[in-house]
């Protein structure tokens, strides 16, 4: 201990700079408690954050004067006058952020958002995705934000083609802009952002109703790189044929589920841009004939395609694959056609391929997986869902060619066993684990991924009702750095399994859905251990009691999201919850036998200031006082009533 | 400059021997004289051009007076584009005529004799009758030799006038020329009235009564310049400006009453007699003179404000194509906007039709641009933001935002909000415009029936513009209407600051 301050203080500052630079998060934790020199480097290093509580946003953004990226996404009560008072606050400076998020912060409005535009002069970067109240007054609000690069708008639902025209005459240097779900906009607005914004590089127009029109307009982006129109059902290949001939740097085109696009709009897209990378095309076309293979060869640099859904030869594949040989990812899932020879031929071309989806692929076998396996050694994804001939030969060569697989999909493969399992853990990179369905398999499987797979960071057990406590345990036990589990319907599970989580300090996300035999003393060791829990389903565990509850309203103070439906809770547990859970944004309340309406009156006017999704009971709609409803309106929350 | 001098002379020559009749005029025998001197100078541009020498009063009143002869003289020097068998056509219809009023004339004197002790009264009667008959006579007899005059004037113009020695003169200033023919067509006007001693000034169509203004390009760029009509294969007419604003140019020459257009006029005639109500009188006046066959020179216009672009002295001139336009170009770009939209206060114009116009679709022009333009359609508006730079649209109003228990109640009451919105928006910088200025507007809107037919008189086939009188009416009712409502709304001009100033957020 005496020696310590002597060592460091040998470090000069810039020094300690680069030190810290070489840490990651949790680390950087630790490291600002050590000293007040590390603090000092820490607070003046630290350029993102991501605040949980608005009351210490002024604090923060005292401290870290070197902000550039703020994230307000999960932030509760943030709203207006949160940003007023910050505004007003001169010790805060807010000059350097260059990347705002707010996402999902319903409650702040076209003033809030001018004010934030007005304080953060050297914005780029702007999410406002999940905003449902973000309308034109907003986009006008927000427009003022000149120097705007960066600006997604996915699922602003009251945005028009009049808020869509303020910002691009207002940020005219725009060159990513996504308006996926803003179901509002049109050819007008899309021809306007064409026009005006000319740098434009990145566009996601996603579900829109816009027609050949607006690619017309598109086509005419000289530096468009990406354009992603998922499931626009009034663009057909005419519309297609336009980007042939303009949008030259075009390199990632997305038409998936485009109802009325056909192989020849997609020819005519190859046609005019022989280095494009990425090509998803998933369910629009319904066979890969002769002729698109003929211009795909031409290919050369293509690295994703994603043909889903479409009739896919073996002989096509092979031909796919021979020409397009630097071939990262491909998506075939839903392509029945495709066969072990297909997926062979396949593998021996396409040595560099990282993602494969063969989910709903019947006929692929343990011969095409090996196949897989052996030639592409830098899997990194695996989907097979639904591929039922899966057995645990397959799973053996995956186990042991394919060292770097992160994420493996055998949801619903009822030939994975215990066997199965065991090959699997010696994938030791394993991230992402989904076994969903997998009857087949018990605590002695489960043990081998629990004692192997210490990098796992999700696993998906739904309905495996294979396994019990002691599978649960192992899992605890090894894989620490869990933070997504699901564990519906595992029925085995009980209070002595679900005690071992709390050992999971990660877990953000847990699902014990339907889990009848844990009570409130296996809710409250959860409570009590995973610190982290955001996303909580306790739906159907009927037979928790109050004692778990208080526990979660005590311990889980960073709870976002629960689902309490059909649980026993009682009003007095329930106004606890909601009131104690300061971060709560996002509650599931229905079929609550034991509470009263006068407790859920409370219990939502207990968390009416922070909450953004509501489910609730229809009758209740009528039984609630009026004024609860309107505040709750009136912060930006949406009730939806079952 | 050989060959152009004998083409000149050969056309000339050709057509002086047609026209060596007995009535040439000693006017037209002066033309002639010195019309070979002219090519002598003038051969040196493009044969085509012709001056635009100020006619010299005299033979203009010559032409008038000698009667046939001088048509003649004009149909001889106009003869390749003349067709003389409608002329004589003409002639033998007015001579019908005369024959007719003589045999009447007759009958009264006749007549006359037996009823020496008649009341005055059927004397006044018989008087008017005759009177009826010759003006229109007089009025044929005009129109014939009127629908002559423009080309007569082209060739006629040749002729040397006041400037002819002028060794330049294929340069003459501009200027100069438009004041005269501004005094010039005046003049026309007065001998027309003091000629024919009517009760009332004879104003036959503008068409006829000022074809003198004639007038060919000079500058040589604009020679070039002259668009798809080549300099010279039309002719420029210039109204002037009181005769652009005079509010009637049809009056009837019977009981003076005014028109805007001629088939009003004629319509109005019925009831001054049976005579009236021919075939051949109701007819439209343009295709007994002109028949279709007629090769006639394209008609172009020149506004009479120095400097516009459509006025003939500009560098770039465009002619404007009809009277109609004439006018309402003159009213919309020369003169002040007298007519104030009753709906919104702010919206003025100069020509009724455009404020009717406007005032149909006033209110309903929800698309509105930063600059304050009011668009009715919304790609109307984008069209508007794409072409200039900085402006956005605006955003009208702050929402108000019902509660869910409550906005069925409030759906209604929310639409007039809204609508009030509108107007307060549209009222814009005119905040202090009131009712007391909305009420001319109205007036003028119920006045302008008249105005807003005037189109009539230069369509060829212009009956369909009766059609729209009922809808005028309509919509005119619909204005008050809808003026009403927004009264009834109560805004106060505090208001329409307040949107305003949300708007500009």
């Amino acid at each position: 201990m005496s020696m310590s301050p002597s060592i460091l203080s040998v470090l000069s500052e810039d020094l300690l700079v680069r030190v810290y630079e070489f840490l990651d998060p949790p680390c950087r934790k630790t490291w600002r408690l050590i000293s007040k020199d590390f603090l000092r480097v820490d607070s003046l290093s630290r350029t993102t954050i991501r605040i949980l509580r608005v009351e210490f946003l002024p604090t923060l953004l005292f401290k870290y004067p070197n902000l550039s990226s703020l994230d307000l996404s999960v932030c509760p009560k943030l709203d207006d006058d949160v940003v007023l008072r910050l505004a007003l606050d001169g010790t805060v400076s807010t000059l350097g952020i260059k990347s705002l998020n707010l996402s999902r912060s319903t409650a702040v409005r076209a003033r809030g958002l001018e004010t934030l535009a007005r304080m953060c002069h050297a914005l780029e970067r702007v999410d406002v995705s999940h905003c449902w109240g973000f309308g034109d007054r907003e986009a006008a609000a927000l427009s003022s934000a000149v120097g705007l690069r960066e600006l997604k708008m996915d699922k602003c639902l009251s945005l028009s083609d009049v808020g869509l025209a303020r910002i691009v005459v207002g940020c005219s240097n725009l060159n990513k802009i996504s308006l996926k779900w803003c179901m509002e906009i049109s050819d007008l607005g899309i021809d306007l952002l064409c026009k005006m914004c000319k740098g434009l590089k990145s566009l996601d127009v996603s579900y829109l109703k816009i027609t050949n029109d607006s690619i017309r307009s598109i086509a005419l982006l000289l530096k468009l790189e990406v354009l992603d129109m998922v499931s626009c059902p009034l663009i057909d290949d005419a519309g297609l044929q336009f980007l042939e001939n303009g949008s030259p740097s075009l390199q990632e085109v997305d038409v998936t589920r485009c109802e009325r696009v056909s192989l020849s709009g997609l020819i005519s897209i190859v046609r005019g841009h022989p280095d494009i990378q990425l090509l998803k095309a998933s369910h629009c076309v319904s066979e890969v004939s002769g002729s698109f293979l003929q211009y795909i060869k031409a290919l050369k640099h293509l690295k994703t395609i994603w043909i889903d859904g479409a009739h896919v030869s073996d002989s096509s594949l092979v031909t796919l694959s021979s020409s397009c040989r630097s071939l990262v990812e491909i998506g075939l899932s839903r392509c029945v056609d495709v066969t072990d020879i297909g997926m062979m031929g396949f593998a021996r071309n396409c040595l560099n391929l990282k993602t494969l989806n063969l989910a709903c692929c019947g006929f692929v076998t343990d011969v095409a997986i090996s196949a897989v396996a052996q030639s592409c050694r830098n899997l990194e994804t695996l989907k097979l869902e639904s591929c039922h001939l899966i057995t645990e030969k397959g799973l053996q060569s995956l186990g042991c060619y394919s060292k770097l697989l992160q994420e493996l999909d055998l949801t619903d493969c009822y030939g994975v066993n215990d066997r199965g399992l065991e090959y699997i853990s010696k994938c030791s990179n394993l991230q992402r684990l989904k076994l969903g369905l997998c009857t087949n398999i018990s605590d002695k499987g489960i043990f081998h991924i629990g004692s192997k797979c210490s990098k796992l960071l999700e696993l998906d057990l739904y309905r495996c009702a294979g396994f019990g406590d002691d599978g649960l345990a192992a899992l605890s036990r090894g894989c620490k750095s869990l933070n997504r589990l699901i564990l519906s319907y595992c029925c085995e599970l009980t209070d002595t399994g679900v005690e071992q989580i709390r050992q999971l300090e990660l877990l953000s996300h847990l699902e014990l859905r339907g889990l009848k035999n844990i009570t409130g003393v296996g809710l409250a060791a959860i409570a009590c251990g995973c610190k982290k829990l955001g996303y909580l389903d306790l739906k159907l565990c009927e037979n928790i009691d109050d004692s778990g509850f208080w526990a979660l309203a005590y311990f889980s103070k960073n709870l976002r999201q629960i689902n309490l439906c059909n649980c026993s809770v009682s009003d007095t547990a329930l106004c606890m919850l909601m009131s104690n859970l300061s971060r709560v944004q996002d509650v599931d309340l229905v079929h609550l036998s034991r509470v009263t309406v006068e407790g859920f009156e409370f219990a939502l006017r207990a968390c009416c200031n922070r909450l953004k999704k509501l489910k609730l009971l229809a009758p209740l709609r009528f039984l609630l006082s009026s004024e609860l409803l309107e505040t709750l309106h009136a912060r930006g929350c949406r009730i939806r009533w079952d | 400059m050989e060959t152009e001098d004998d083409l000149c002379n050969n056309n000339w020559g050709s057509s002086s021997s047609k026209s060596r009749e007995p009535g040439l005029s000693d006017g037209g025998n002066q033309t002639f004289a010195g019309f070979a001197s002219q090519q002598k100078w003038e051969d040196a541009s493009i044969l085509d051009y012709e001056m635009g020498v100020e006619p010299s009063l005299q033979v203009f009143d010559e032409m008038k007076a000698s009667g046939q002869a001088n048509v003649d003289f004009l149909q001889g020097v106009r003869a390749q584009a003349w067709d003389p068998r409608t002329m004589l056509s003409n002639l033998s219809f007015m001579e019908q005529k005369i024959h007719q009023l003589q045999d009447l004339v007759h009958l009264l004197v006749g007549r006359g004799g037996q009823l020496q002790g008649r009341q005055d009264e059927l004397a006044a009667q018989q008087q008017q009758l005759i009177t009826t008959d010759l003006t229109s006579i007089i009025i044929q007899l005009i129109s014939t030799a009127g629908s002559l005059l423009p080309s007569v004037k082209h060739n006629m113009s040749t002729a040397p006038g006041p400037y002819t020695g002028q060794p330049g003169s294929a340069l003459f200033p501009y200027a100069r020329e438009a004041n005269n023919v501004a005094s010039q067509s005046q003049n026309n006007n007065n001998c027309g009235a003091q000629e024919f001693d009517l009760p009332k000034p004879v104003v036959v169509d503008e068409r006829e009564s000022h074809v003198v203004e004639e007038h060919e390009m000079k500058d040589e760029d604009d020679a070039e310049e002259g668009e798809n009509l080549l300099p010279g294969s039309y002719e420029i007419l210039q109204l002037e400006k009181e005769e652009i604003l005079a509010p009637h140019t049809h009056f009837c020459t019977i009981c003076g009453k005014g028109f805007k257009r001629d088939a009003n006029l004629r319509m109005h005639m019925r009831g001054h007699g049976d005579e009236y109500k021919t075939a051949a009188a109701l007819a439209k006046p343009n295709k007994e003179s002109v028949p279709g066959s007629e090769p006639m020179l394209i008609k172009r216009y020149s506004c009479p404000f120095l400097g516009c672009k459509r006025n003939k002295e500009h560098k770039k001139f465009q002619p404007l194509k009809t009277i109609l336009c004439v006018k309402n170009h003159y009213k919309r770009t020369h003169c002040d906007k007298s007519f104030t939209c009753s709906r919104c206060h702010t919206k003025k114009f100069s020509v009724i039709a455009d404020l009717k116009t406007h005032e149909k679709h006033c209110g309903k022009n929800k698309w509105l641009c930063s600059c304050g333009t009011t668009f009715s359609r919304k790609d109307k508006l984008f069209g508007h933001i794409a072409l200039f730079q900085g402006h956005t649209p605006a955003i009208p109003l702050e929402e108000t935002k019902p509660s869910a228990s409550t906005s069925t109640q409030r759906g209604s009451s929310d639409g007039g909000n809204n609508n009030q919105g509108m107007v307060g928006f549209n009222l814009g910088s005119a905040s202090n415009a009131n009712q007391e200025t909305a009420q001319p507007g109205m007036m003028d809107g119920k006045i302008s029936f008249d105005e807003s037919f005037s189109p009539m008189n230069f369509d060829t086939c212009n009956f369909g513009g009766f059609h729209e009188f009922p809808r005028l009416m309509f919509d005119d009712s619909e204005s008050s209407f809808q003026m009403l409502i927004a009264n009834a709304c109560g805004f106060s001009p505090r208001n329409v600051g307040e949107s305003v100033s949300d708007t500009s957020l």
